[in-house]
């Protein structure tokens, strides 16, 4: 799905998010990606997902370079690629419907856009109601978005995933912002429906255990570049405390130096039982 | 002995920061007293024999105010008129702002996450969007620095008197300072929701409809309701250059010394602006 060939991203200030970084990715895998705060994931995942262009090394993605595309190839290319965000990123002021149909976006026309956020046709409200089951809030079809929940939001934004029916899911820190039952359960959700579709998973997790439970390969990431890439089975308690530990170096930015340094004090490495 | 070492990194107020309201205020009194002189302000004009002797004709001559029906019916049509020129003015100045506002925004065509992918490293593609940027930016300016008296003095030489040039004069007047606003609402909407509709493969067009008009709506419809109070009150003064509504009436009425129509169209006209403004302020507040 993905290859990585010496990815570096340099923001203009000059801070590296994301040093000399390659892997693959295959279709279908399942893969965590953990690591303490500041250490560039989101950076990664904004690559991954054709927001960000990378300043250095190649990006693959299904044998195609991705690096220089742009207009509707571009487009295409993001239209298999579905992404659910820390803050859910839908827009408040729409029905819960039309965030969820906007999923679709990449499929439509412009004027069936329009027309859909005018009255969408039935098949697709069909559509949008039954992502909305499977997220477990079908009743908020047609509430306006910003007066639901924030664990609300985050599955509408996973049902707008679902409607786009992408080949590959980027979750980046989907389950920062809930309370950890839910957690649990949307991590569950996205393993699932990635199981049922085949679809490709990469999900960036604060919390190691989830990353061990639910994921065959994790990924550490620190500095901007991965610490250690393995079976789940094989990650160690040292390789962990060997990924928090310390300051991070990689942002030079004072806020998210500060956030690095958090992170490392409040994190209790996970009980292992073997 | 040394200080201690959270002393010495004690963060101390900028001075230079406090330097800089206190030149503005010198520099405010300056500029008041040079004013005072060069404007020829001298309110002891106001109180002459002979300023009191025509203030006295001018308001004498206002009562009793022209209340007759023949008047009043004379009058509905240049009220009607006044109305239909603000909202034509306002609706051109929708289609003239709308696409300036839109190639102005500077979060939709050159910077930020919708442009991000797609200008890095590509000096050529960005140059072509600077240079519609620059355009959209810099024409509105040209429309909104020219105040719609002065429109409507060159449209009514244009097209003749009457309302159309009215119209023109608050639609592209109007344009101007609707297409600043318009793109500065736009460019102060948060991106999260546009960087999602992006990802899931949309165009431009699309992550503004789905995204930053919805967002930006109740500002924007806001902005422009207001302007068309304005529009309402400029249209009267427009009158007075021959561009038709209740301002041509006024400005007959004054040549004409009868100053108890005046008073008649001035209250008019004062009912009609206050009439729209509440009619204004209650949708807009229903949106916000």
């Amino acid at each position: 799905m993905y290859r990585l060939d010496h990815l570096s991203k340099v923001f203009d200030g000059g801070v590296v998010a994301v040093n000399d970084v390659s892997l693959k990715i295959g279709t279908g895998e399942r893969v965590a990606v953990i690591g303490p705060s500041g250490a560039g994931k989101t950076t990664l995942f904004r690559i991954l997902n054709l927001t960000v262009r990378q300043t250095g090394g190649r990006l693959w993605i299904k044998d195609q370079e991705v690096t220089h595309l742009w207009g509707s190839p571009l487009r295409r290319m993001r239209r298999i690629i579905g992404t659910v965000y820390q803050q859910h990123n839908l827009v408040p002021r729409l029905r819960v419907v039309h965030n969820v149909l906007a999923g679709r976006l990449g499929d439509w026309s412009l004027w069936r856009a329009l027309r859909s956020l005018i009255a969408p046709r039935r098949e697709d409200a069909r559509a949008a109601h039954q992502a909305l089951s499977q997220v477990g809030i079908p009743e908020k079809l047609w509430a306006r978005t910003d007066e639901l929940s924030g664990g609300q939001q985050q599955r509408v934004a996973i049902a707008r995933v679902l409607v786009q029916r992408p080949e590959v899911i980027l979750a980046d820190e989907p389950v920062s912002s809930v309370d950890p039952t839910l957690a649990q359960g949307i991590v569950n959700l996205l393993v699932e429906l990635s199981g049922t579709f085949h679809t490709t998973l990469v999900m960036n997790l604060h919390s190691v255990d989830l990353a061990l439970a639910y994921f065959p390969r994790v990924i550490g990431f620190r500095d901007g570049q991965v610490a250690f890439d393995r079976p789940s089975v094989e990650v160690t308690d040292d390789l962990l405390n060997a990924l928090y530990a310390g300051g991070s170096g990689a942002v030079q930015d004072t806020t998210d130096t500060l956030n690095g340094s958090l992170s490392v004090r409040s994190y209790v490495p996970p009980p292992r039982s073997h | 002995m040394d200080p201690s070492p959270s002393a010495a990194t004690f963060p101390r107020p900028d001075r230079t920061r406090a330097l800089f309201p206190g030149l503005l205020s010198l520099c405010w009194l300056i500029a008041f007293v040079g004013s005072w002189h060069l404007a020829q302000v001298e309110p002891g004009l106001l109180f002459q024999a002979e300023s009191r002797r025509n203030m006295a004709k001018f308001i004498a001559g206002m009562f009793p105010p022209e209340l007759s029906g023949d008047f009043f019916r004379l009058l509905v049509g240049p009220a009607l008129e006044t109305i239909q020129i603000s909202v034509m003015g306002t609706v051109l100045a929708i289609a003239i702002g709308l696409p300036l506002g839109l190639l102005g925004t500077a979060s939709l065509t050159i910077t930020g996450v919708l442009n991000e992918f797609e200008l890095a490293g590509a000096p050529a593609r960005r140059a072509a969007r600077i240079v519609p940027y620059a355009c959209a930016r810099g024409l509105p300016s040209t429309f909104r620095c020219i105040p719609e008296f002065v429109w409507a003095f060159m449209f009514v030489r244009a097209v003749g008197l009457g309302p159309f040039p009215g119209v023109l004069a608050i639609g592209v007047a109007y344009g101007g300072m609707l297409g600043k606003v318009y793109s500065e609402i736009l460019e102060n909407q948060g991106m999260r929701g546009s960087e999602a509709l992006q990802a899931t493969g949309a165009t431009r067009w699309k992550v503004l409809c789905y995204g930053l008009i919805p967002q930006a709506l109740p500002q924007l419809v806001s902005y422009t309701l207001y302007r068309w109070e304005c529009a309402v009150r400029a249209s009267a003064i427009l009158g007075f250059v021959g561009a038709g509504g209740l301002g041509q009436q006024i400005e007959l009425s004054m040549r004409m010394f009868n100053f108890h129509e005046v008073v008649t169209l001035v209250l008019l006209l004062f009912l009609l602006v206050a009439t729209v403004d509440f009619l204004s302020g209650t949708l807009r507040k229903a949106i916000a």
